[in-house]
Parts: C-alpha cells; sequence; structure tokens
C-alpha cells in the first residue's frame, strides 16, 4: 500500500530535479543506461606538512538502476573516501584529482551548491556510521522530518503526519516514536531513524556507510534485514560501504572489492564467494567461518582446529606448558573465584529502577585454563572484567584470586593483583599514550613490578617484543604508537599484560576493533602465549567464532545472568539456550548466505 | 640479545628530550602556518624585543622629568610630555618592560596553579574532588576586579610582587576549570588505565600520562592567563592600587588622568598606552588561533584552504 503512494510521490517530486525519469526505475529500457557511472575516479588527500595521499586511485564502475551493491574493504582501503566523493560529501583536505563521476548523465562534481542541495531530494542520499548520533538531541524525531519536508517543500504540508507515520513505519518503529526526543532511543532505532530521514528525500541512490559497524550485534542483524527488505520494496539503488565481507555478502547481489584504493574485484556475490579471483578477496574470505561447525579452521589456525574438534584435551597443554616454557616462567597457579557476584549501579534517573549489571554470577577460572564470556553489550561482561580486575567492586558476593579478596582490596594491594592479572583492552587505538615510546610503555610494568635495573628492563623490553613478534625489536622498541599499525599495536598492547609475568590475562574484545586479516593473528598469539606461558585467559568478546578458537570453555551471558555454560565447542555446536542461538545467527558468514541463497 | 647491542643504544633519558622537543617543535610549527597567529607572534616579539632593549631604544631615562612640562609633539619629544615634565616616548618604551614581565610571570604562575589544581581535581574522585571543587567555584563567583582591588589597597604600595600575586590569586580558577574538564575526559581513557594496570602511581599518571597531553590546553590557558594580567595590571595601576612610582603603561594611564590630559588636549598620553596595551593582548590573543589549531587538527585544514 506505502509502496504505491511512495512511487508517486517520487515522480511528482522528481519533476523538479533532473531525474525525471525516476518513476521509470522499474521499466526494463531504463534499466540499461546505468544511474551511476564512475569513470577513472582518483581523491587524493592533502593535509599541510604531509606528503598526499592517494586514497581512491583511477577507480571505474557503473551500477544499474535498483541494485544493491556491496563496497568491500579495510581500513585505509579508501571505501569511506568514495563513499563521500560520490555523494559530494568529501572535506578538505580530501580533493578529487581526476575522473568524472555521471549521476544520471550528468557530472556531479559541476553541480553548484545549490544544486547540490536540491539534488540531495530524489538524487543521492547517505546513511552514515555515525548517522545515528547526527540528530539534534533537543528536538523531536517528527521536528527533524519537517525539517526536511521544509527545505525541500516535496511534502504538502497536510501530508506530513501521514508522510512522517508512514516513514518511521517502513524502518520499523511505531508511530509513538515521532515524539519522543532522541536520547530516549537506542543506537538502534536511532539508526533506522536516519534511515528514515535519509529515505524521505526520495533519493535513487543511497549510500550506506557502514551503517551497522557502531551497533550492537544483535541489533546490527535486526537493521541489516530492514535495509535488505526496504531496498527491495522501495527499490531504490543502494550502495552497501561495509569492512565486513560476511555481511556484505549476505545482503548484496554485486560486491566491489576496494584494496589500497583500487578495486580489485568485481562480481556477483556467487561469483565472490564460489570463484574469488583476486589474492586479496580470497585473503578476506578465508576469514569466514560458522563458529557451529565440527572442524573450524582460519589462516594460522589449522593444527588448533583439528585437537580441539576431537576433544581437546585441558590436561595436555596444562602439563605441557612448563617444558615449552622456555626460560622457566612460572605457571598459574591460583584460580580466580567468582562467587555469587551482583553488581547493582544506582537508578539513572530518579524514579527509574537500579541498573542491574550482573546478577548472581558464579564461575571459577582455574589455572591455565581459558575461559570465553560471551554476551552482547549491556550484557554485563565488561561489567565482570572490572570487577574481577578490581576496578570496581561487587554489589554482593565475592571475587577471590587465590588467597586475595578482590572487592577489599585498597591502594597498593590493587598493584599486587595487578602483578598477576593483567588487561588486554579492546581499542589498541586509545590504549596507548600517543606520546610515549613502545620502550616506555613497555618498561613501566616491568620496573613497577619486578624491580628490574634500567639493563634488566631493557633486555625484558626486547624479549617481550620478540615473543609478540615485533622484530626488528631495536626499531619497533624506539617507536610510537602512531607509527604503529591496529595489529601491532594490539601486539604491544598484549607485550605489556605480558610485562609483569601474570597469572591471569583478561582480554576485552581484543580483537573486535582490528581489521578481519589481522585478527587471526592476535587470536593466535594469544593462544600460543597461553600454552607456552601457561597463563589462564578469560576472553570476553561477543564474536563466537574467535571464541571457538582460542578458549575451552564458555559462560554465555544475558542481561547479567548466566544463561547457558559449558565446554565452548560442545555448547556450540548444540546451543541450548535462545539467546545463544540469537547470538550464533548474528555471526555473518558468507557461506551460509550461499546455502539459504 | 647481547651486551654490546645494549650498549649501542643511547641513553633513554636522551631519547626522551628530542620527543619532547619535537613535539613543541610541531607546535611552534604549526602556530606559525596560521596567519592569524603569526601577526600575533610577530608584535609580541617587536614587544619582547622593545622591552629587553628599552635602554637603548629610549631616547631619554624613563624618569627623567627635567623637560618642558605638557609639551606638544616636537622633533624633541616624538609623544610630547607629560604633565611632570617626562617624556612620554621614553615612559612607553620603559612601560613595555613592567606590562610584559607582569604578563608573563604571573601568566606562568597563575597556569601552574591552574595546572596543579585542576589536574588533581580532575583526577581524584569523591570527598576531595568536592572541596577543590567548592574553593574552584568560590573564586570562579567573586567578581575578580572588586576582589583584586580589594586584595590590592588592602597590601598598598607593595609594589611588582603584589601586583603579581593579586592576578595569580584571582585568576588560576577559570584555567583550573578548563584542565579538570579535559583531565576527567583523558582519565577515562583505557591508556590512564593501562598506566594503572602497569603499577604506576597516581602523580605519575597525571604527570607524564596525563599532563603531556594537554600541552596545547595548558599553553592556550597559558596565553590567556597572561592576556588577563595583562589588562589586570594597567587596569590596577590606573586605578591607582599599584605602585605609582614606577613607569609602566597603567602609571602612564593614571598620571594622565590625574593631570587631565584630555582636557588639555594631549590625548596622545591616554591613547599611545592604551593601543599598546590593547595590541600586546591581542598578539596573545592572535596566538591563541594557532594554539587551537594544535588542539583541532581540523582548524588546521581551514588555515590552509
Amino acid at each position: 500500500m506505502s509502496d504505491t503512494t511512495l512511487t508517486a510521490g517520487a515522480a511528482s517530486a522528481g519533476a523538479t530535479s533532473p531525474a525525471a525519469s525516476g518513476s521509470a526505475a522499474d521499466a526494463p529500457g531504463a534499466a540499461a543506461t546505468p544511474i551511476l557511472d564512475v569513470r577513472e575516479l582518483s581523491v587524493i588527500y592533502e593535509s599541510a606538512g604531509q606528503t598526499p595521499v592517494q586514497a581512491v586511485d583511477h577507480v571505474s564502475f557503473q551500477l544499474k538502476r535498483g541494485e544493491f551493491v556491496g563496497l568491500v574493504g579495510e581500513s585505509g582501503s579508501g571505501k569511506s573516501t568514495l563513499g563521500f566523493a560520490l555523494t559530494r560529501l568529501q572535506k578538505p583536505p580530501a580533493r578529487t584529482n581526476s575522473g568524472q563521476i555521471l549521476f544520471d548523465g550528468h557530472d556531479i562534481r559541476e553541480l553548484d551548491d545549490e544544486e547540490l542541495r536540491r539534488q540531495r531530494q530524489g538524487g543521492f542520499a547517505m546513511v552514515l556510521q555515525s548517522g545515528m548520533n547526527a540528530l539534534n538531541p533537543v528536538r523531536r524525531i517528527r521536528d527533524h522530518f519537517i525539517d526536511i519536508y521544509k527545505a525541500h517543500g516535496h511534502v504538502p504540508r497536510d501530508r506530513w503526519q501521514a508522510r512522517s507515520e508512514e516513514l518511521i513505519g517502513k524502518v520499523e518503529l511505531p508511530v509513538a516514536m515521532l515524539d519522543r526526543y532522541p536520547g530516549e532511543l537506542s543506537g538502534g532505532m536511532r539508526q533506522r531513524v536516519s534511515i528514515a530521514l535519509a529515505l524521505s528525500l526520495e533519493p535513487q541512490l543511497m549510500v550506506f556507510d557502514e551503517p551497522t559497524t557502531a551497533l550492537d550485534v544483535l541489533v546490527q542483524h535486526a537493521v541489516m534485514d530492514t535495509i535488505r527488505s526496504l531496498q527491495q520494496s522501495e527499490g531504490f539503488t543502494a550502495i552497501l560501504i561495509s569492512h565486513d565481507l560476511g555481511i556484505v555478502l549476505e545482503s548484496t547481489e554485486r560486491v566491489l572489492v576496494m584494496h589500497e584504493g583500487r578495486i580489485v574485484e568485481d562480481g556477483t556475490s556467487r561469483q565472490i564467494l564460489d570463484d574469488p579471483q583476486d589474492e586479496y578477496t580470497r585473503m578476506l574470505l578465508s576469514h569466514y567461518a560458522d563458529p557451529r561447525a565440527e572442524v573450524v579452521s582460519l589462516p594460522g589456525f589449522e593444527d588448533r582446529s583439528v585437537r580441539r574438534a576431537d576433544g581437546r584435551s585441558r590436561a595436555d597443554s596444562a602439563t605441557s606448558a612448563p617444558s615449552v616454557a622456555t626460560r622457566g616462567k612460572r605457571s598459574a597457579q591460583a584460580a580466580i573465584v567468582v562467587d555469587g557476584v551482583s553488581k547493582t549501579y544506582a537508578p539513572p534517573r530518579r524514579g527509574e529502577d537500579p541498573v542491574r549489571a550482573v546478577r548472581d554470577v558464579s564461575f571459577t577460572l582455574e589455572p591455565g585454563q581459558s575461559l570465553a564470556l560471551v554476551g552482547q553489550s549491556g550484557s554485563g561482561k565488561s561489567t565482570l572484567a572490572k570487577m574481577i580486575t578490581g576496578v570496581e567492586a561487587p554489589s554482593e558476593g565475592r571475587i577471590t584470586f587465590g588467597d586475595l579478596d578482590v572487592a577489599k582490596l585498597r591502594g597498593k594491594r590493587v598493584r599486587e593483583l595487578h602483578r598477576d592479572v593483567q588487561m588486554v583492552f579492546q581499542d589498541p587505538y586509545a590504549a596507548l599514550n600517543p606520546l610515549h615510546t613502545v620502550e616506555y610503555i613497555l618498561t613501566r610494568p616491568i620496573v613497577n613490578f619486578t624491580g628490574a635495573t634500567k639493563q634488566q628492563a631493557r633486555m625484558r623490553v626486547r624479549e617481550l617484543l620478540e615473543t609478540v613478534g615485533l622484530t626488528p625489536v631495536e626499531q619497533f622498541a624506539q617507536k610510537l604508537p602512531h607509527q604503529l599499525s591496529g595489529g601491532q599495536r594490539q601486539r604491544v598492547v598484549i607485550a605489556r599484560a605480558l610485562a609483569s609475568d601474570p597469572q591471569v590475562i583478561i582480554a576485552d574484545e581484543p580483537v573486535s576493533m582490528l581489521d578481519v586479516s589481522l585478527r587471526a593473528g592476535v587470536l593466535a598469539l594469544l593462544e600460543d602465549l597461553r600454552e607456552q606461558w601457561g597463563v589462564s585467559l578469560l576472553y570476553i568478546t561477543h564474536d563466537l567464532l574467535s571464541a571457538r578458537l582460542i578458549t575451552d570453555d564458555i559462560l554465555v551471558l544475558h542481561d547479567g545472568q548466566v544463561v547457558e555454560r559449558g565446554d565452548t565447542a560442545q555448547v556450540l555446536q548444540h546451543p541450548q539456550d535462545d539467546y545463544t542461538v540469537a547470538l550464533l545467527d548474528a555471526v555473518p558468514d558468507p557461506r551460509r548466505a550461499r546455502v539459504s541463497a | 640479545m647481547t651486551t654490546t647491542q645494549i650498549l649501542k643504544l643511547d641513553d633513554p633519558a636522551q631519547q626522551k628530550q628530542p620527543g619532547a622537543l619535537r613535539t613543541i617543535g610541531r607546535m611552534i610549527r604549526v602556530i606559525w602556518s596560521n596567519n592569524k597567529a603569526k601577526l600575533g607572534m610577530i608584535i609580541l616579539a617587536l614587544f619582547i624585543l622593545v622591552a629587553i632593549f628599552a635602554p637603548l631604544l629610549a631616547p631619554y631615562g624613563a624618569q627623567t622629568n627635567t623637560f618642558e612640562r605638557n609639551a606638544d609633539a616636537s622633533p624633541a619629544h616624538w609623544l610630547g610630555t607629560t604633565a611632570a615634565g617626562e617624556d612620554v616616548l621614553s615612559q612607553l618604551i620603559y612601560g613595555a618592560q613592567v606590562s610584559v614581565l607582569v604578563g608573563f610571570v604571573a601568566g606562568i604562575l597563575a597556569t601552574l596553579v591552574a595546572v596543579a589544581v585542576g589536574l588533581s581535581w580532575g583526577y581524584i574522585r569523591g570527598f576531595g574532588a568536592d572541596v577543590i571543587g567548592f574553593i574552584v567555584n568560590l573564586f570562579l563567583v567573586i567578581p575578580a576586579l572588586p576582589l583584586m582591588i580589594v586584595i590590592a589597597a588592602y597590601l598598598q604600595n607593595g609594589g611588582f610582587g603584589v601586583i603579581i600575586a593579586v592576578i595569580v590569586v584571582t585568576g588560576w580558577a577559570w584555567g583550573a576549570r578548563v584542565l579538570r574538564s579535559q583531565t576527567q575526559s583523558l582519565r577515562g581513557r583505557d591508556f590512564v588505565t593501562a598506566a594503572r594496570f602497569s603499577g604506576d602511581r597516581a602523580g605519575r599518571i597525571v604527570f607524564r600520562e596525563i599532563l603531556p597531553n594537554m600541552t596545547s590546553l595548558i599553553v592556550g590557558s597559558f596565553f590567556g592567563a597572561a592576556t588577563s594580567a595583562i589588562l589586570a595590571e594597567a587596569g590596577l595601576e590606573f586605578l591607582g592600587l599599584g605602585d605609582s612610582s614606577i613607569v609602566s603603561w597603567g602609571t602612564i594611564l593614571y598620571w594622565a588622568q590625574n593631570s587631565n590630559s584630555l582636557l588639555t588636549g594631549q590625548w596622545v598620553l591616554l591613547f599611545a598606552p592604551g593601543l599598546c596595551i590593547a595590541l600586546l593582548a591581542m598578539s596573545l590573543t592572535l596566538i591563541n588561533f594557532g594554539v587551537d589549531a594544535v588542539s583541532n587538527p581540523r582548524l588546521r585544514e581551514g588555515t590552509k584552504k
């Protein structure tokens, strides 16, 4: 019903724009002329005092009307730069230095500001990763829609209400949301609103730039479903920019793979999946697997997967640990015991219920064990990590490490705890002070915890760098964090966690900020360290695939409660709880897309 | 890993030095690349040179009062003479010394207090933070000028030191407030938590991890404090609350006002020191535009466009 009204609206509005042929989208003849024709486009970043960077390098491609195309690449591949260039949203220091972007036959680079503004309606629109934060917090959702109607005048005043309700319905939100303020909506809802706002312009081309990356796993899945069904029902042409090949292959018909500013592969999703031509595409694909499978294998994990599948042998790794440890490392001796722990935060506003972040959770992290703590954001997994490391105190229950009662530690005793319990942070870009060299960063825990002399500390820094695979060590020791890639930074973070020679490492989503191709390497490092140094590992994640690879046991948290626990392979292959199943379904897997297709 | 390899390395202290110098060097380059800041730096440099070389530049002594009184501008006295028979140009040149000196000394001291208070206030939590907050807010809500007047009147004729003390006491609170909020946001960063996990103590975390990340903010707050110090010094002197026997732009204004120069047609006596004060304060404000660009790269791109 609503579809017909929209088409009519688009047609009448389209009369003012050069895209008068909008209503002909479903006519067979129109499909032949491309809606977007990019010819030899290059975009360069020219910052003052820095060498220019060619972010997009002679890229050419065409989009047919109504096509849903994915644009995949890792960070720095130029995919977002390309998206911004296509919608003329690029800002200095980015500059298009060659090529043409023909949208409906007109080069959009030649539009002046007013033409461009008018073009936003019935032309091209963009949904950003942070689009959900683009809403004005002091204005109701309704006002955001009305602003657009006023700016473009494409909806008569008496239709404002009806049109807003229709749009909000299209993104599967209740009409009551129109009267809410952005702050009252969750991240997923706000991202839906920003999609609805883009839709209200009746665009022929929509560019989605990582529309779900900032959202929680389960929400991510639902929002992608909405985008997919909208694209089918509305028939707009869409480009989905994402770093996640899994998501793209699940959603789109055709995929462009970008690498270092060039499009290295352009083919249908099917082709890319079954017969990838480019080395880079093959590499990306190799990093996906189904955590439910009998044997899970990723690059760097080939040998492990087999051992884990045929009943992992914890006894083996535990006994072999001291002998493998070449320098006579002490292995973990003390267990972390979490006993009936709850954490309740004061209500966010007066009159609301207190937030129960963690409810009556008990588990034991045995020496040398690796345990996954899995759940979506808000499930209480990070709160648990904070309590175990003594950053926060539990409201109820007890956490002990050996004979230390973690909750009662103060000042100096906390430092004692940190000697044995170390943390690997989620964001390697935030976890290293940008002004200190790697050497300084690693020296601090060595000096603080082991009382080593300068000379000893220097030796130890080099050993640590060698352990985490940052060689040549002399070079890396002198580097500043900004001179390192994300994966290298995360290795430094891991090296720092090892510096005090700890018994337990708590890794809070250590790979979620890294590019897919770098993840396996960091995970393999964590796994090696656990086996060779005999440290226990508490691995906090929402990513079940990585949990499957490096942990023996798993604990699934939902709303602060443990809903499922057991052997990782067992739980993931035969999940009992609905929530575990939902989490498993949310894992993007290109191969599953093929099964369903 | 052999010892010979280790010995080849530089001393860590030496390695750190280039790092800090590089940061400051990069900062100056960025500030210099901003046109407004460039203008400000040039004006400031001129004033500093004038202050340093005042004895060479000034045609007469600052307090030589043997000339004709209330003389108009002439080749001998470019800006005329005062009611007491002093050469105005010489007074103006010597007056730069006081303004620049007070501006920088009071600015540095106020910034030091602001850094010490702001950083510890931002880092600690609980009752201690509330106490500091109360004190800072007290200084923020008391109107600065009346407070200055009261303190200066109370410590009558203390000279230089008193003026600086008064300015510092009344001028640190705003900077502390700004630095505190930045400290609070930085203390939540992972690298600060990581330093805690590395076993670093609070003092070290504040001064080695947090402080270096706020350099541009601190420099900005210094220029802000120096500007208000220069203005406050001139204001206090003009009101006769300083030591009226020294020669500064404020005292020139004070004596000019006392001798009704405007009525006698000697507007230069009011205009010249006023302009100097305005120019000096403006130069610091202009430099602050460049400092903003250091902390916000987006502004930097804007200037290059």
